[in-house]
Order: C-alpha cells, then structure tokens, then sequence
C-alpha cells in the first residue's frame, strides 16, 4: 500500500515533465516519418491506387476496379508476358542463389585461412563489384560478341568452331549466361559477408576441434556452417529482394524487351515497358498496369521477407 | 549489394540517354547528354501576353522533338527562321526518343507543354490532336498546295483536316560496298534472284553477303521486312487491300515477303542472333560485310565510318515480274501547342516549315531526312540524291505497312508490329516456315483488327 501511494505521489509530482518527455520522444521521430511517409509509403500507397486506373498518360484517370489485375491473370497475352517473367525471375534468383551463393560461402572459406596472396584474391573477387552494372554488361556483351567477341575467337582458335554460339541470341542460352555475369560481378558481395562471419567465430572452437581430431570438412559442417546460418539468412534475403528487382543487367545486355523473344524478361524489365517506356514504336506507357505488374512484384516480395522473418525467429526460438 | 540500387538508378538515367531506336533510330546518341533538361522549356514560353505594340514584342517559341542527335542541323533552321522574323526566337528542345511520347503528354497535361512539337504520325499524333492538345491547321495558307494528300493524311483527320505540317520522311535501301562487288564482278542487281545468286558468290568467295541481325529486333522488321512488302503487295492500293477486309494478312504476297526473310538466312553473319544493329553497322562499315539494309538515317555515321572502301546505296529488287515500289516513311511532323499563348507566332513558324527554304535547309543539313514538300530541292549530298532517285525510279512509293491502323491494338492484343517482329525472327530461327509464320501473323491481326478478321 505505502509503496502505491509513495509511487502514486512521485508520478503526481513529475507527471507534466514525463508527458514532456513522451513528446519529446515523439518529435524526434518525427522527421524520420515524415521522410518515410512522402518517400516511401505515400508513393507505395499511390501506386497501389494507379493500379486500379487506366488511360494514357502519366495520370491516368478511368477507374476499372481490380480489370488490370484481372487482364494480367486472364488475357492470355498479359498472362504469357507477366509467367514468363515471374518464371525468367525465379531462374534469375534461383542461379544467383546457387552459385553466387555457394561460391561466396567458398571463397569466404579459402579467405578465412591463412595463406599468401589473401588480400590480392579478396580484392579480384570484390573489384567486379565496384564497377557500374552497364559498364560490365557492355563487356560482357562485347566479350560474347559472335563477331568479334573474345570467347567465340578462342573456341574457333582451339578447334571448337561449333561451340562457338551467339551466346546472347539464343533462348535457352540468354538468361542463364547473363545470371552468370551478374553472378560474376556480385560474387564479392557474399564473400565478404560471409569472411566476417568466419572471422567472428572464435578459433578456440577450431582449435577444439582440432584437438577432437576434427576434419576441415567436419568443421566446415559442425562448426562454421551452423553458425554461419544467420548470416546465410541474410545473404539470401538479400540476394532475394535484389534478384525480384533486377533490370539493369538486363537491360545492359538484353535491352528492355528481354531479348531474344522475351526469353531474358524479367519483372523489373516488364514493368518498365509496361509502366514507363511503352513498347516500341509506340511508347505509350500503360502507367496502371505497370502499376498492377509493381504492386504484385511487392507482394511476392513482402511475402519472402515474411516468410524469412519468421522462419529467422523459429530457428532463434529454437537455439 | 546496395550497390544495385544505385546501378538502378544511373540505369534509368542513361536509358533516357542511351536508347535511340525510335522513329528513326541513330546509330550513336552522343548529342544526347546536350538535351536540356525538359522542365526547363515552360520558361521560356512565358512571353509578356498584353503588350501594346506586337512588332516589337520578343517571343521565344519552344520546338519539343524526339530527335536529340539533330541539335545542330536545327539550330542552322531555327537561326535561318530568325533571319526572317527577327521578333521570333525558337529555341529546339528535343526529348530523348524513348521518353518522347510520354514526357510530351505530361507537359502538355499540366499545361507546360512546348509552343510546337514533333507529332509522330497516325494513332500516337491523332490522340494528340483528339485530347485538344494540337492546334488545328485548317485555317494555315498553303498547307495543301505544299503537300500531297499522301504525306498529309498521316497526320489529319478522316475528313481531312490537318493537324500538323509534314517535314521529315525516311528512305529505305542496302548500302554496298563497291570495292567487294568489283572484287567479286557482280553489278547492282535487277530482281531478287539475282541478288540472292550475287549473296551465295560473295559467301563463296568467303565475305559475309548481308549484315544484319536480330538482337535488337526492330531492325529486321523496318528495315528489311519492310522493305519487302510494297513491292510484293503492290506499294500504297496493295496495303489499302489489306486495311478494308479485301485480302488476307497470310495472302500470298505476305508469305512471299517472308520467304524472302527465310531465303537470306543463309547470308547473314553466323550468329546474327546475338548481332545487334550497332555491330551490323560496325560490319559493314569495317568492310567484312558487303551489303547492309538500313534507312536512310545511317548516310551521316556512315560517311563517318566508313572510310576505307567506296560504298552505294540500292533499292532490294523486286522479285522476279513484280514491279518495283519504295518504302518511303512519313516521320515527322510539327504541330502547334493548342494552348500556346503564343499560337499566332507559332503559326508562322509552321508557315515557313512549308517554304522551299526549309525543305532546302533540311534536306541538305540532315542528308537521309527527306522533306515531304511535293517540290523536292535538288541534295548535295550524293547518296541522299541516290535515294531520292528510288522514288523516281519505282512504280510507286509507300509509308511502312503496319503504321496506319495497325499500330495501335486494344490492350492485351498483340499489335501488327509486333506481330510481324516476332513472326520474321521466328522464320530466321526456323521455328517457322513462311506460310506458317504468315498464318500466325494473320491471326494476331484478325483478333482484334476488324476487316482482317472479314478479309476474304
């Protein structure tokens, strides 16, 4: 009871000072949230509604209710379009998280130990990176030329003419050979996510291990890996949410129409023909599909982060 | 990985900058980077509006293009303009070509829109001109003494009231290079057989005959299957036959026309599949490919490039008994900002756009941009004289086939430009035959094109 009343006492008398404080608190946030708001969720909500609009133009003005999102799953030449690069996307995020992962995972392993030359390696893997998407695209494309590019003189000069393939005109080559040249320009990135989570494990559980008469593969599954999960979790939420946007290498290699025939359109470049550029020689954007195309992309893309999230928590909940 | 973002954003800055294959596409867009931003152009267009003395009064006028590599051919325009009207400035302030049609409406939405502008031809200009954007012509002397009927219907009415002054066409041709003809004793070819039994002695003696790809796409249906079509369907009454209902889009002349795709497969660079225009043009010009088909557009980076051999330009002959006709292509026209407050002095610029002057300045600032006036001046420029003479030659000239009526499909159609794109990429992959291809071509257009789903 006394203490009640001694407490009851002490917020009576700092009442006016603690609401202050509260306010306080509040106004210090509020510049942040104001950004947010104008930046991100205004435009988030605004496009939402663009959705369900239609017309010409950068405002459109017909309200259809949900038609684009019906014409997307139900006209059989929105639906090839937007499957098709749902599909491209997935393979696009699928060899991203196969081999830029895995060899991210394996170079951050060999960099981990000691050996001469470490720092001229972790900075070859990371140089690509630094560079400018349309800068390596523009490369890559000139290396892969048929005509004159480097891959195609090499194979002919070794003997291998019918090897030599227009790499970026096939159908079945195009997409997977850019995966792997932004795959090639990005590999750094994980590397190094991954180097500071091995440098963060104490050596102590090495040298135990050592001790037991573990093998560097053991420890590489007993030790580095499951500790190395959290991180993994990240790299892929990572590789995710950048692969579900993905447009310049594309566009740097394959133009804006996913060339050849579509077979390299992914979300991002559907959208901006859609939304923005229109399709040539007409160039009217259809700004409320493209609206629709962004605002399911979102979806797909909150419903990963979701699934991430709580997947993340169980294993914590679990450990 | 942040990184991406930003590779995101200096993509969308560039791609303003670097796409150029619109309307008439450059091989190169360095004058690009000289376009001003184009929230600058409402300034200027804020002239004193109740001024007593109009003969002194200071108007600057704003020219909104899409053609960002023509900066300084139009500034010797604007400034011979000037020369005549003292008391008008026009100040050219094109768009990059891609962003073109869709900055255009913004501004003219919100009211900033330039004073006059490019207006591209058919369904894109007309709903311009639908929306109560541009200004009608009816009323501008001499719009129809200057022009055929032909050149203005493109940008005019059904009953024929004109909405923008016609200045700029497109020609169409194979550039050759001479040197490897003479080398290999073959003369300008007369019909399309002999320029096919021309290709299979160049492959033989080990040159690659044409060289043109499909990875940009757009090139291998304007400039090469475009080219075709007039003359096996007979130039401008053979498309009318197509556009009322009164002949197939698989007719034979159209599975013709595609056969002629599938029989210069074989002379095509290996792996013209991943062969842009860019690396087309750089075959030709280094002198590995003999022949190019390209638009006129291409004379200036040619004359550039293409130093080391002596080089001409002919029409692809007809097939062997048809008569010859050109693709000669509507591109460009000037309208008047209809909420303009200066709209009397931007009547008299499209005024003088109609004078021989113009015609003359154009035609030989811009050597492979033809003006449309019915009297043509005389070009110094040979090679634009070589493709003029096509016209003259041929039994008729037409614009491109699927511009009129066929560009504009309801949404969630395939529109005949594509259509035709995809179908002549899927012959030259042997995905199909001609007939095939001609089928499917019938069929995209027929689902949503009236007199193509009546055609009999």
């Amino acid at each position: 009871m006394s203490r009640m009343t001694i407490s009851g006492k002490r917020n009576a008398g700092l009442l006016s000072n603690e609401n202050r404080r509260k306010v306080t608190w509040a106004l210090f946030l509020l510049p942040a949230l104001l950004i947010y708001l104008t930046f991100m969720a205004v435009p988030l909500f605004d496009s939402l509604r663009l959705s369900l609009y239609t017309g010409q133009g950068y405002t459109p003005t017909k309200f259809v209710g949900f038609q684009n999102y019906i014409d997307l799953f139900t006209n059989s030449l929105w639906r090839g379009k937007f499957l098709g690069a749902v599909l491209h996307t997935t393979i696009f995020f699928a060899i991203h998280m196969l081999v830029q992962n895995s060899l991210g995972l394996l170079f951050a392993n060999l960099l981990s130990s000691d050996f001469k030359g470490r720092n001229f390696f972790r900075t070859i893997i990371f140089t690509p990176a630094t560079l400018s998407v349309l800068v390596t695209g523009f490369l890559w494309t000139l290396i892969l030329n048929p005509n004159w590019g480097a891959v195609n003189k090499i194979l002919v000069a070794v003997g291998l003419r019918e090897w030599a393939l227009p790499w970026l005109g096939r159908e079945n080559l195009a997409l997977p050979i850019i995966s792997l040249t932004s795959v090639w320009q990005w590999v750094g990135m994980p590397t190094v996510m991954f180097l500071a989570g091995l440098m963060g494990i104490s050596d102590e559980l090495f040298e135990a291990a050592r001790i037991d008469g573990a093998s560097e593969w053991n420890i590489f599954w007993k030790i580095k890996f499951p500790l190395l999960k959290p991180i993994i979790g990240i790299v892929a939420i990572l590789t995710f949410v950048d692969n579900f946007n993905a447009f310049d290498v594309i566009y740097a290699m394959a133009g804006a129409k996913g060339e050849p025939s579509y077979s390299t359109d992914l979300l991002a470049t559907l959208f901006y023909r859609t939304g923005i550029a229109g399709e040539h020689p007409v160039g009217i954007p259809n700004m409320g599909m493209g609206a629709a195309i962004a605002t399911i992309t979102f979806l797909i893309l909150m419903t990963g982060v979701l699934l991430w999230l709580y997947l993340s928590r169980r294993n914590s909940e679990e450990a | 990985m942040q990184k991406k973002l930003f590779g995101l954003l200096s993509v969308l800055i560039l791609v303003s900058m670097a796409l150029t294959a619109c309307g008439a596409p450059a091989t190169e867009a360095p004058a690009a980077t000289e376009a001003p931003a184009a929230t600058e152009a409402p300034a200027a267009t804020e002239a004193p509006a109740a001024t007593a003395a109009p003969a002194a009064e200071e108007i600057t006028l704003t020219l909104g293009s899409w053609r960002v590599d023509d900066v300084a051919a139009w500034e010797i325009i604007t400034a011979a303009f000037h020369e005549e009207y003292p008391n008008i400035t026009v100040k050219f302030d094109p768009t990059n070509p891609p962003d073109y049609n869709a900055t255009l409406r913004t501004q003219l939405e919100t009211g900033t829109g330039p004073d006059l502008y490019f207006v591209r031809s058919f369904a894109t200009g007309r709903e311009l001109f639908d929306a109560g954007y541009v200004a009608s012509l009816k009323d501008l002397p001499g719009i129809s003494d200057t022009f055929t009927e032909a050149s203005r219907s493109p940008w005019a009415t059904d009953a024929g009231e004109p909405y923008a002054v016609p200045i700029i066409a497109v020609s169409h041709g194979i550039y050759y290079n001479k040197d490897v003809f003479a080398a290999n004793g073959i003369e300008i070819p007369a019909t399309w057989e002999e320029l096919m039994a021309a290709s299979q002695k160049l492959l033989d003696a080990g040159v690659i005959p044409f060289a043109n790809g499909t990875k940009d796409a757009w090139d291998i249906n304007e400039v090469v299957m475009m080219q075709f079509i007039p003359s096996n369907i007979g130039g401008y009454e053979g498309r009318m036959a197509y556009l009322n209902g009164e002949r197939c889009f698989n007719s034979e002349e159209m599975v013709a026309s595609f056969q002629q795709i599938a029989d210069m497969k074989p002379f095509l660079p290996t792996g013209f599949e991943a062969t842009s225009y860019y690396d087309s043009a750089q075959l030709f010009a280094q002198g590995q490919a003999a022949m190019m088909m390209d638009g006129s557009w291409s004379i200036g980076p040619f004359e550039k490039d293409a130093t080391d051999f002596e080089w001409g330009v002919f029409y692809p002959p007809a097939l062997e008994g048809k008569d010859q006709y050109v693709t000669f292509h509507v591109d460009a026209a000037v309208g008047a900002n209809a909420g303009s407050p200066n709209l009397e002095a931007a009547m008299t610029f499209l005024e003088f756009l109609e004078s021989p002057k113009f015609a003359e300045l154009l035609g030989n600032n811009l050597p492979g941009f033809f003006p449309l006036t019915k009297d043509v001046p005389t070009l110094s420029d040979p090679i634009a004289a070589d493709f003029m003479a096509f016209n003259s030659a041929a039994k008729g000239v037409d614009i491109r086939f699927v511009w009129e009526k066929l560009l504009a499909a309801p949404s969630g159609s395939v529109d005949a430009y594509t259509s035709l794109n995809n179908n002549v990429i899927a012959v030259l992959k042997g995905e199909k035959t001609p007939q095939e291809a001609a089928d499917a071509f019938n069929a995209d257009v027929a689902a949503w094109y009236e007199p193509a789903a009546a055609c009999k």
